[in-house]
């Protein structure tokens, strides 16, 4: 600016970072990059490693060469800090409610809760008694799966469902938000 | 063909009659009743909450060393709680074997002497049955929770009174009973 203006140059008025912002939210609402960052959540659903119950059984046959959940583009991973979907394997018991929804609100948005099995729904086999918690009342859930306990394919299945779901109604609007926040930190 | 008796069924195993008849004669003094199950391989012994330590110095002289489990059942309407102490054995004799002690305490204070400086097993087991129906053991070197979270709401959770979705607080029965 101080060498003054050349003929034909563009001028930006106002902040740059403001600007970028402004930029990259419209952008993430306009299909094509909504359609990438859906895209990438769906084929990246990593579920954390919580066994609560005898369910677990069944994810672990799930996850094995014979059913191979993982050619849907879920990977069973550790830390909740690199994934994004927990699966409640069957009881929650009063003590087991409260490391789930620590390891929840652990977990990198945006994330996912499906509950398995009956005792996830209500109580199923423990129903009635007094320390079981259903999953919904501590996790917001996304997909049920029924059954007692529910075979790998059905586990599958509610994979590809939680897919179709992302796919039709996207991922939540806070969720985006978040991810702009992020995207804005760092611009 | 007809369905075999139990009662023929037991007496054809000599052993578990010899091992009646040495409990009889141990204790004939101090339980009230002793009968062997269906399958021949659980003993109960009833006995009065008072004589429950001469019952086990005699067990354990038998050759029964450790307790199994400790639990309750809580009887409302005879305002009664009946404790159950599974007893076994690794001896190779004996170890087939499991004696269950049955005795009533009164609901509204019950109270037991504890058995952990004649089977030190027992000391956790005893500890879950004072968590989930408070029944006090008395000369326990530790009486606290087990298992419940610290700041569980509400006592004896597997008392019949206790408040679960189908029960309302105070009544004793569900509504199908
Ligand atoms: S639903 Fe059945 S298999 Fe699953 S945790 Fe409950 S009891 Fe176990």
């Amino acid at each position: 600016m101080e060498r003054g203006l050349e003929r034909g140059s563009v001028v930006f008025v106002g902040q740059i970072d403001v600007f970028v912002k402004k930029v990259i939210s419209s952008l993430i609402e306009r299909r094509p990059v909504k359609d990438i960052i859906e895209w990438g959540v769906m084929y990246s659903l990593w579920p954390v490693h919580l066994m609560t119950s005898c369910c677990g059984v069944e994810l672990a046959a799930g996850y094995a060469p014979r059913y191979d959940i993982e050619r849907y583009g879920s990977l069973p991973f550790v830390s909740p800090r690199q994934t994004n979907l927990i699966i409640i394997e069957g009881t929650l018991t009063r003590k087991m409610a409260r490391v789930a929804r620590i390891t929840w609100e652990q977990m990198a948005d945006p994330k996912f809760v499906i509950a398995m099995g009956a005792c996830a729904i209500d109580g199923g086999l423990f129903w009635n008694s007094f320390n079981i918690v259903r999953a919904n009342e501590v996790l917001p859930v996304d997909v049920y799966i029924p059954g007692c306990p529910p075979r790998p394919e059905a586990l599958a299945r509610a994979i590809l469902m939680l897919q179709d779901k992302i796919r039709s109604q996207g991922v939540k609007r806070e969720d985006i938000e978040l991810l702009e926040r992020y995207v804005g930190k760092r611009s | 063909m007809q369905p075999t008796q139990s009662s023929s069924v037991i007496s054809k195993d000599s052993d578990l009659e010899m091992l009646l008849h040495i409990l009889e004669n141990k204790l004939q003094n101090i339980i009230i009743r002793l009968y062997p199950d269906k399958s021949g391989r659980a003993i109960y012994i009833e006995v009065s909450p008072d004589k429950i330590k001469d019952l086990a110095l005699k067990l354990l002289e038998l050759g029964f060393e450790h307790v199994k489990s400790v639990t309750g059942v809580d009887y409302p309407s005879e305002n009664s709680i009946e404790v159950l102490i599974h007893v076994g054995s690794y001896l190779r004799t004996l170890r087939k074997y499991i004696v269950i002690i049955k005795t009533r305490l009164d609901r509204n204070n019950p109270r037991i002497s504890t058995l952990t400086d004649v089977w030190p097993s027992s000391e956790f087991h005893e500890r879950e049955a004072w968590e989930m129906f408070g029944i006090y053991f008395e000369g326990h070197p530790d009486l606290r929770r087990l298992l419940l979270p610290e700041d569980f709401e509400g006592v004896w959770p597997l008392r019949k009174d206790f408040h679960i979705r189908t029960r309302k607080p105070g009544e004793v029965e569900p509504p199908w009973k």
